[in-house]
């Protein structure tokens, strides 16, 4: 069996883990990370995209608002593409009455988030579909933030640190030597799930990063932890109909806020307790009242069409832990395992958001170094990841760049302006099972048409480069191309003429079935349109299937016996179920 | 006649739409049809598709259709619309499409064996069961033994010969593919197919492809391609490919928009046209008003309203046929609270009206998705019927996929249930005339 030794080990290729994995390699630890599927495929993969100014939590969580605007300030700086500076309003609307915005202005004093009061005129003007009969308006620096973008940078900057990141590479158990008192995690038994494999991975130190999945990993350890999942849901409208992030002005509630992502706004979110984290089965009553709190603050926004609905789990952490500890169990839960339940080697870290996944990793490995030794301080708050020189982020530039270089004629996907080279960078750098993963590299199939078109094109370019000697390398960039650019089209153009290194490496190659691929996406597609199908997007889904049942007849294609290791998951059902009002 | 200006009126310009249009047109009246937009045939392959599964046997497709829904399929569901029409109109539709066809100069065709379903391939290199093809498709024909080079284009987005291959390959069907640099057709990268068939309308570009082909063609070898064989000059185009390159060349349908269909609609147009049936797609038929029933012939249509950017516009007709096309066509909508309606006249649908009773959780279904089959229920003259069974309006009849107890794109009965359909209304409303 193949064994890996190394001093840290993480769990979870998510947000945190990945910035654990980050931080430790620049301290100078040796470093592997293990995510069960693709780097952001857990609740990183499936948030809001709200870089937090902290101003939700002023009133309600004080500690974490002011983690919040200090992290928000370092990551526009380290992570700078990866973040559009919207800003964002609090709104007091004709149902928000009583004393939350005094309360609020005091507590954004308390805090350091900067706020400002601007007058409606101006709010309208800045922002004009927004509920006329609002009467206050607070601006804070909220800005919208794309995750798969900056996991891939951090997981980019651990590399050149030295960080080994697997993914598709599930722990299984852990690795346990001694007894009674004595007990210490030693590392993990891990599968690598597409290939089939099983391997063991040697550390001196076990970092559980699973969110979610915190209390599975810990009852590998024996010990019981007290996560909850709570499911929370958001629907994205086809219309970026809001520039700013708008907030309601009161205690944090379900569908309070919209956020301009990409070519989207998304309206979110709810907040379920669930048993399973992967179960995310989305109900109509959810979005509806998504649709219902969205009209207060943009009148009209749920005639819009909604293009998607989904899920994400928050790992709700519960104290149950009374002794005297150093643990920091705020917003975010950093468990120190030797000395809750006397296991050596061992901390989990959970909960918290994204926007302090920087802070958690820090105090994270402060935690691993006083076990381990100190080495080199910690310097992720003034070192950037690869890709800021492109400077923040901004609606317009894929368009911009396209239409500079050209490159019209290379688009697989018309709605999120993926080109052919894009798709063909992602494959070969970044490992690639499902078409799924190219979504969150690229955001394959993310627009309205929702893969009508790019499912078919992308199939047939993965299998190109699988049957190919040799591909077609990115002209400007086979050298410097990095994963921290895969979202600029600029940086991925290639030339049909040259020749180079192959298509995709040779132990890959055989992961690649373009039938399974095909059914998996569109299965993958139907799980993320279901909840939210009616009127135009009904339509869309029903030309969709003209085109993959009756012109393709994807249904009859051979290898029907055959399913992929890691897609599940996609079978899921989550068809709507229940009415459209939210249970008591 | 009816006393009206326009003695029919044809409600949407998909298949079946068209198919009234020129059925009653053929049997005298005075037709007009309005649309909203396009329908399916400029999405679809282009053939039609009579029946290609069965729901007992999803895996096998059907081999001799007409057989299959005139008899099994009549017995077994006996609303739905080929039981409904019965063998005698069904083989009258289908032989007046072929004929037109003919006179078109688009002629289509069938299996070798009359009765057969034809097995294509598609754009993924499945086999798909249709009955009738262009005759670009026909030498695809699967049926056929000899072996096929698939030919695409470095780049075209739109068309991946080797994996048409390899999964013809698979199924024992001897492939192999060929992979053309884009310059051989055009040098314009941003193009679909339709720019590309375009393209070979202009013979100096054809007969560049065409010297690239006989390079490549192994004797014996069928050649396939994506449909760019031409649009509006598109026989003269099949004909030097394969008089000159010596080798069945054909055509393998892919993503929208569709060649083959635009290439039928237009001709098909003109055809009407021709017949004095004008065609007015750009006009969206919002509202009607009926009339109450007198001397016991039942409620009937009295006006349809459309919107167009200028102003609306009353039209009126002797007979109205509805053929807007369902969930696909626009003919229905929906919101989110699970309520399924005709977007006209409001007719009584089967359709469940709850969105908890719409699909099924895995897309590849063999079961379909509820929210697909449901429609208007006719009787056999085609017209819409209340829950009582009763006739609706009298001088209304539709035709299409707005019809229940089907789900033409599971079962590949799309064109088929059209055109027949489409047939069916107009000769009824003929009669009744
Ligand atoms: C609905 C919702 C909206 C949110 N919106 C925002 C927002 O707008 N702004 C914000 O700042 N924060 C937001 N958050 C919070 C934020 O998304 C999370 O705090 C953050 O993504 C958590 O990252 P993580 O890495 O800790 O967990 P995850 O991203 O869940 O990562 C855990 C990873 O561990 C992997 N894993 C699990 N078990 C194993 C195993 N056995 N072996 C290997 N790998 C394993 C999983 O596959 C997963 O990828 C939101 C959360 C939710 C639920």
């Amino acid at each position: 069996m193949k064994r890996i030794d190394t001093e840290i080990l993480v769990i979870g290729g998510g947000a945190t883990g990945t910035g654990v994995a980050w931080d430790a390699a620049l301290r100078g630890y040796r470093v592997v990370l293990v995510e069960r599927r693709d780097l952001t495929h857990g609740t990183t993969g499936r948030y809001h995209g709200l870089l937090h100014s902290g101003g939700r939590y002023v009133v309600k969580d004080p500690v974490s608002a002011t983690e919040c605007i200090h992290e928000n300030r370092i990551l526009r700086k380290t992570h700078t593409h990866c973040i559009e500076d919207t800003g964002g309003f609090f709104v007091v609307t004709p149902e928000d009455e009583g004393d939350y915005p005094d309360k609020f202005v005091a507590g954004c004093a308390a805090t350091g988030v900067p706020c400002n009061e601007i007058s409606l005129k101006e709010a309208m003007r800045r922002e004009p579909l927004l509920n006329p009969r609002i009467s206050r308006v607070f601006e804070v620096p909220d800005g919208s933030a794309d995750s798969f973008l900056a996991t891939h940078a951090t997981a980019q900057a651990a590399r050149m640190a030295g960080a080994q990141l697997l993914n598709y590479h599930q722990v299984t158990g852990l690795i346990i030597e001694g007894g009674d008192g004595e007990k210490r995690v030693v590392g993990a038994h891990v599968r690598d799930v597409a290939r089939g494999e099983d391997l063991e991975i040697r550390a001196q130190m076990t970092i559980s990063a699973t969110g979610a999945w915190a209390n599975v990993v810990a009852h590998m350890a024996g010990i019981s932890i007290s996560v909850i999942p709570g499911k929370g849901t958001m629907v994205a409208m086809n219309h970026r109909v809001l520039n700013t992030v708008v907030n309601r002005c009161k205690m944090p509630a379900d569908g309070d806020i919209i956020v301009p992502v990409h070519t989207v706004a998304v309206i979110g979110t709810t907040d379920e307790r669930v048993a399973d984290p992967e179960n995310l089965r989305i109900e109509p009553w959810e979005v509806q009242l998504m649709l219902e709190e969205g009209e207060k603050l943009v009148p009209g926004i749920s005639r819009a069409r909604v293009v998607r609905a989904w899920a994400g789990v928050r790992p709700l952490y519960q104290e149950d832990y009374a002794g005297s500890s150093r643990d920091a169990t705020r917003k975010f839960a950093l468990l120190d395992h030797k000395e809750r339940h006397n296991i050596d080697g061992f901390i989990t870290i959970t909960g918290g958001k994204w926007t302090t996944f920087r802070l958690m990793a820090e105090k994270t490995v402060d935690m691993a170094t006083s076990y381990l030794g100190e080495r080199k301080p910690c310097i992720t708050a003034t070192s950037s990841v690869p890709g800021v020189d492109q400077g923040p982020y901004w609606l317009g530039h894929r368009l911009h760049e396209i239409e500079e270089k050209k490159l019209q004629g290379q688009l697989v996907c018309e709605c999120e302006l993926v080109t052919r080279s894009m798709l063909e960078n992602a494959v070969r750098q970044n490992p690639t099972i499902t078409l799924d993963d190219l979504r969150r590299d690229v955001r394959l199939g993310m627009g309205p048409c929702q893969g009508g078109w790019c499912t078919y094109r992308a199939v047939g370019i993965v299998h190109e480069m699988t049957v190919s000697e040799t591909g077609h390398p990115a002209e400007s960039g086979t050298a410097e191309w990095d994963v921290a650019y895969m979202q600029s089209p600029a940086r991925n153009v290639s030339s049909s003429a040259s020749a180079g290194a192959p298509a995709i490496p040779d132990d890959e190659r055989a992961l690649f079935n373009p039938n399974l691929l095909l059914r998996d996406f569109l299965q993958e597609r139907w799980k993320g349109v279901t909840p939210i199908l009616w009127g135009q997007q009904l339509k869309q889904e029903r030309l969709d299937e003209l085109i993959y049942l009756s012109v393709m007849n994807v249904d009859h294609l051979p290898d029907r016996d055959l399913s992929s290791p890691v897609t599940e998951f996609y079978r899921y059902d989550t068809t709507p179920n229940g009415n459209l009002e939210a249970p008591e | 006649m009816s006393g009206h200006s326009i003695d029919l009126l044809v409600i949407g310009a998909g298949w079946s739409g068209l198919m009234a249009a020129y059925t009653a047109a053929n049997a005298g009246l005075k037709v007009q049809v309005i649309a909203k937009g396009l329908g399916s045939m400029h999405w679809a392959a282009g053939s039609i598709d009579l029946f290609g599964y069965a729901p007992d046997a999803p895996d096998t497709p059907i081999h001799r259709p007409l057989e299959y829904v005139t008899g099994k399929l009549a017995k077994e569901q006996p609303q739905h619309p080929y039981a409904l029409l019965g063998k005698d109109r069904l083989v009258a539709a289908l032989d007046s499409f072929v004929a037109l066809t003919h006179e078109l100069g688009l002629s289509y065709g069938g299996a070798a064996q009359p009765g057969e379903n034809l097995m294509l391939p598609t754009a993924v290199g499945a086999a798909r069961p249709t009955y009738l093809a262009p005759q670009a498709q026909l030498g695809g024909d699967l049926g056929r033994s000899e072996p096929m080079v698939i030919v695409g284009f470095e780049g075209l987005r739109d068309f991946y010969p080797q994996l048409i291959a390899e999964n013809l390959a698979k199924q024992g069907i001897q492939a192999r593919a060929v992979l053309l640099p884009f310059d051989v057709l055009t040098d314009r990268r941003d193009s679909n197919t339709v720019q590309q068939a375009h393209g070979m309308d202009d013979p100096a570009r054809r007969s560049r492809l065409i010297s690239e082909l006989k390079k490549l063609a192994k004797t014996g070898e069928r050649i396939g391609l994506p449909p760019i064989l031409g649009l509006d000059d598109h026989a003269a185009v099949l004909f030097d490919m394969q008089s000159q390159t010596g080798a069945t060349v054909f055509e393998i349908a892919t993503l929208p928009p569709s060649v083959p269909g635009m290439r039928l609609f237009k001709a098909w147009r003109n055809r009407l046209n021709k017949m004095g049936v004008r065609v007015d797609s750009n006009m969206e038929v919002v509202s009607a008003q009926s009339e109450p029933s007198s001397n016991g012939a039942g409620p009937s249509v009295h006006l349809v309203e459309s919107a167009t950017s200028a102003r609306p516009m009353k039209h009126r007709a002797g007979g109205y046929v509805l053929a807007t096309g369902g969930i696909m066509g626009g003919g229905f909508n929906s919101d989110h609270e699970g309520h399924v309606w005709e977007t006209i006249f409001d007719l009584p649908l089967t359709t469940p009206q709850a969105r908890s009773e719409w699909f099924n959780p895995v897309f590849i279904n063999p079961a379909g998705h509820p929210v697909f089959s449901g429609g208007v229920a006719v009787n056999e003259a085609m017209q819409p019927l209340d829950g009582d069974g009763e006739v609706v309006y009298s001088n209304l009849w539709v035709a299409g996929d707005l019809l229940a107890h089907d789900n033409p794109i599971l079962q590949r009965s799309l064109e088929g249930t059209a055109i027949a359909t489409g047939f069916a209304a107009a000769k009824a409303a003929a009669a009744a005339s």
